[in-house]
């Protein structure tokens, strides 16, 4: 009796411990997608039917900046000249051919194969808080990895929910549930490193669609440099100046 | 002096782009071969007009189109340019060649200034934009067609939540032109405000006078968004006749005429859900369209030129003043002041269904459009289906046209 009183108090602290090491955690985690507050990443994003034939390719340029701010320019032929902006939880976008900003929802944010927020969204340190769930093994090869239950903080996320798995040793991300807010759960994520030892970045993220056609979509990042835009260019009216901002 | 006129935005952004640093070059575009099939009307003035005498005005015609669309942007000047090719039954292939937008840009002070052939898109409504005062963009098109710009000065300044526009539109055209042609000083101004964006707008119209208007778009929860719009005009520009019934005249009788202190206001709302289907609902009011009563006073000179068949008046006359009568469907932007509109539409992974519908509760017109997009990733499909109906004396059953169908196909480079 002694004994499993001695463990449920150790098993508290530890948890405590842990609960405090959450912010940290991800923002460690971050560091692998987001080395700055404020970069420029080049993202493809390559759709995957569920026989492994391409679907489709996109190519977007991410200003993604501190204080939940990102300006998305779609690059591809098929969307050239679009823009959105999402500026914490409010969304804007602009067509090329009326080149008039316009705002839309959240549930307009394109919840597709990959939606907005899994592009120009590329942190959880400030969006999410929660816990640890518990030590497992995760990720191929197989290795130590801490999982973590986080819920959203705001309103205006993509995903209310997320199931997070940390390299133990190094806190890289390894794999994600993502739960919408009707906490179905939406896409399994994997994250691709740049080494299998001592990874210092994300390279891609493979996102599987669980809600409607299972298709898997391929984020991958080209390019990542640091890059703090003008405060004009967060004006949701200067989505319309062109040539494309820069 | 009308080239002189046409050429000083040009000069300007020229002179404006020589002094911008900007990346290097781009250039993309479109080619989009569509076929259109149009119903002619079998009711209406000028359906009434062609039965008495074939010939005396041309009906909606199918045929098959050609639009090739380049975008050119770099060094501080953006260019977009359309080559369209058409061939339409019982007429020749007509090509056609116009400038969408030729500007430069650049930064000085603080300020960004813009000058030359410019879209520039204001409001928030869909259906219906009463303070898109610059652009004045053509609304519920059948396709998404880029628009023609409008030649323009432009200084904006920005900061995190305002924006300032000013602009002069049209420079150096003629007082008199009419519409989006019409000479104007014009200015915005933008507030972010959290979920809430404010618009407030002005402009002094060469011979239309000052107009004040403002609008918000509203972001009420996660799958709704509310907007309204509010514009206040000293004139409008709209056609009156002032024709007996039935008399015969050697002339047009629907001439340019103003309408004095309309209001134009619209509301509306958008709801959308995770599985991406978006319901859109507006109402508006045009205070510049034709009132009932000159709709009615329209619809009994109809029914009296008629009556004058079978008598010793000349077919010819009858015919030409019935074609005359189709003039006021062109009197303003709406045909009848009260609109209802709803657009049903679902994004589906690459299709893109929708529905809508405008109703005009006056005299129970409505135009039903059914269209369906597939999008891959260099080509776009589109195909559709819009019909004109209502009862028989609604102005919207009285148009040229009472079915369209569309087939396009986009191919993006």
């Amino acid at each position: 009796m002694k004994k499993i009183a001695l463990f449920a108090a150790v098993a508290i602290a530890a948890s405590g411990a842990f609960a405090q090491d959450i912010p940290t955690l991800l923002k460690a985690a971050d560091k692998y997608r987001m080395s700055s507050d404020n970069m420029q990443v080049e993202t493809q994003i390559s759709v995957f039917n569920t026989d492994g034939s391409p679907d489709k390719e996109r190519r977007y340029t991410v200003f993604a900046q501190a204080k939940h701010q990102s300006l998305v320019l779609m690059q591809s032929p098929a969307e050239r000249g679009q823009k959105v902006l999402m500026l914490g939880d409010d969304f804007w976008l602009l067509m090329p051919g009326s080149q008039r900003p316009l705002r839309i929802t959240p549930m307009q944010k394109l919840l597709g194969d990959a939606s907005t927020g899994d592009i120009a969204t590329m942190s959880w340190a400030e969006d999410y808080g929660g816990s640890i769930a518990g030590e497992e093994r995760c990720g191929e090869p197989e290795q130590a990895c801490v999982h973590l239950s986080l819920n959203a903080a705001r309103k205006g996320v993509t995903y209310q929910r997320i199931e997070l798995w940390l390299g133990k040793a190094r806190h890289e991300p390894v794999k994600a549930d993502l739960y919408v807010q009707s906490d179905k759960l939406a896409k399994q994520a994997r994250f691709v490193m740049d080494k299998t030892t001592a990874p210092t970045a994300v390279t891609a993220m493979l996102l599987r669609d669980q809600l409607t056609n299972k298709k898997e979509t391929q984020v991958r990042y080209l390019n990542r440099k640091e890059h703090t835009v003008p405060e004009a260019w967060l004006n949701p009216m200067f989505l319309a100046r062109n040539p494309a901002l820069e | 002096m009308k080239r002189a006129a046409f050429c000083t935005p040009f000069c300007i952004a020229i002179a404006a782009a020589a002094t911008a640093c900007q990346a290097a070059p781009e250039f993309s575009g479109q080619v989009r071969p569509q076929w259109i099939d149009q119903q002619p009307n079998d009711a209406g003035p000028l359906a009434q007009a062609v039965a008495v005498q074939p010939g005396i005005a041309a009906l909606p015609a199918s045929g098959a189109t050609l639009e090739t669309e380049l975008r050119a942007s770099g060094h501080g000047l953006s260019f977009v340019g359309t080559l369209q090719q058409q061939r339409l039954e019982g007429d020749r292939l007509r090509s056609h060649a116009w400038v969408n937008e030729l500007f430069g840009s650049a930064d000085a002070g603080g300020w960004q200034f813009s000058a030359g052939k410019k879209i520039v898109g204001w409001d928030v409504g869909y259906g219906f934009r009463p303070n898109d005062v610059v652009e004045q963009e053509t609304r519920r098109t059948l396709l998404s067609v880029t628009a023609e710009g409008r030649p323009l000065l432009m200084a904006e300044h920005f900061d995190a939540s305002t924006a300032w526009s000013f602009v002069l539109v049209n420079p150096g055209k003629p007082r008199d032109q009419r519409g989006a042609e019409e000479p104007a000083l014009a200015a915005r101004v933008y507030q972010r405000d959290g979920a809430v964006d404010w618009h407030g707008f002005v402009r002094y119209g060469a011979h239309t006078g000052a107009s004040v208007g403002a609008a918000a778009a509203w972001v009420a929860s996660e799958s709704v968004e509310l907007h309204a719009s509010l514009r206040m005009l000293a004139r409008a520009d709209t056609l009156a006749s002032d024709a007996p019934a039935a008399a015969l005249l050697r002339a047009n009788p629907w001439q340019s005429a103003s309408v004095s202190r309309p209001v134009q206001a619209l509301v509306g709302g958008t709801w959308t859900n995770d599985a991406q289907v978006s319901l859109l609902a507006e109402a508006w009011w045009d205070g510049s369209a034709l009132s009932d009563a000159q709709w009615d006073d329209w619809a009994a000179r109809n029914r009296a030129l008629a009556s004058l068949l079978g008598t010793p008046a000349p077919s010819s006359a009858i015919a030409g003043n019935l074609a005359w009568q189709a003039s006021a469907f062109g009197a303003s932007t709406n045909l009848r002041r009260t609109n209802l509109f709803a657009r049903l539409s679902w994004q589906h992974d690459k299709w893109q269904p929708a529905l809508d519908v405008l109703y005009t509760p006056a005299d129970r017109g409505r135009v039903v459009t059914g269209a369906i997009g597939w999008q891959g990733d260099r080509v776009r499909v589109d195909a559709g289906l819009r019909i004109y109906g209502g009862p028989s004396d609604a102005l919207l059953a009285q148009l040229p046209a009472r079915r369209i169908g569309f087939v396009a196909a986009t191919w993006s480079f």
